[in-house]
């Protein structure tokens, strides 16, 4: 299936475990690629743009959305009387500037990270639009299409809350497909 | 307020308690990835950095060994 990526999309599925590794993530769900198409220009950036929002405001609302999956709750160890915001400024000083936030369980370090099956889901379903759309190549907006094939996947979720107009962005991709 | 603010972890919303100890442990755990790894850099043997953590050597050096 890989072989009939193009560049571009081979590329934001590269992107994907980087941005992957960026957050400290355990595995590559659909919210990563959604955040290496909006980072990779081109025409899913223009779609995207052309649904309602910036492409940088779409994945800097990711990023956070899959950082706050960290399970540090800055309000609830406030509950605790805890200042999660000391705390990393204080490690931070001890150790180095963003330590703190590196730092992560030594498990699952290093290697390949794994696709969640969602993210397999949205790789065939970008190969399903392809040929809907009787194109020999899976682009990126083929990709993106994938994503919001399926409403529940985490990417469309994320794209969704972020506040995009779903409907309106698929109808841009096709468009352009 | 403070009442309120202070019942969290030991309250009564199962939901809220139950974030609380989660953010306890990954704050837990991220400090001591930080603290072993600095243990490790001054010297400290697998031994020294066990008793301090009030666990076995074996459980400390598989946790953190680097691969």
């Amino acid at each position: 299936m890989f072989e009939r990526f193009t560049r571009e999309a081979r590329a934001v599925v590269t992107d994907a475990q980087i941005v992957a590794r960026s957050l400290h993530s355990p595995a590559i769900d659909t919210r990563h690629v959604v955040i290496a198409l909006t980072e990779s220009g081109g025409t899913t950036a223009r779609a995207l743009r052309s649904s309602g929002l910036a492409p940088g405001t779409i994945a800097s609302a990711v990023r956070r959305e899959i950082s706050g999956d960290s399970g540090l709750d800055r309000e609830a160890l406030a509950s605790l009387g805890i200042d999660l915001d000391a705390v990393r400024e204080t490690a931070d000083a001890t150790f180095s500037d963003g330590a703190f936030d590196a730092a992560t369980r030594r498990h699952g370090r290093g290697g390949h990270l794994p696709f969640t099956r969602d993210a397999k889901k949205c790789l065939e379903l970008a190969l399903r639009e392809a040929v809907r759309l009787r194109s020999k190549d899976i682009s990126a907006g083929h990709l993106l299409l994938g994503v919001l094939r399926d409403p529940r996947s985490p990417g469309a979720r994320a794209l969704s809350a972020a506040g995009t107009d779903l409907p309106t962005l698929r109808a841009t991709l096709e468009e352009a497909a | 307020m403070n009442s309120t603010l202070a019942t969290t972890a030991a309250g009564d919303d199962p939901r809220a308690g139950l974030r609380a100890v989660r953010s306890l442990r990954e704050l837990a755990d991220r400090l001591e990835s930080l603290q072993v790894e600095r243990a490790r850099d001054l010297g400290w043997s697998w031994q020294d950095i066990a008793d301090a953590l009030g666990v076995s050597r074996q459980a400390v050096h598989k946790k953190h060994r680097r691969p």
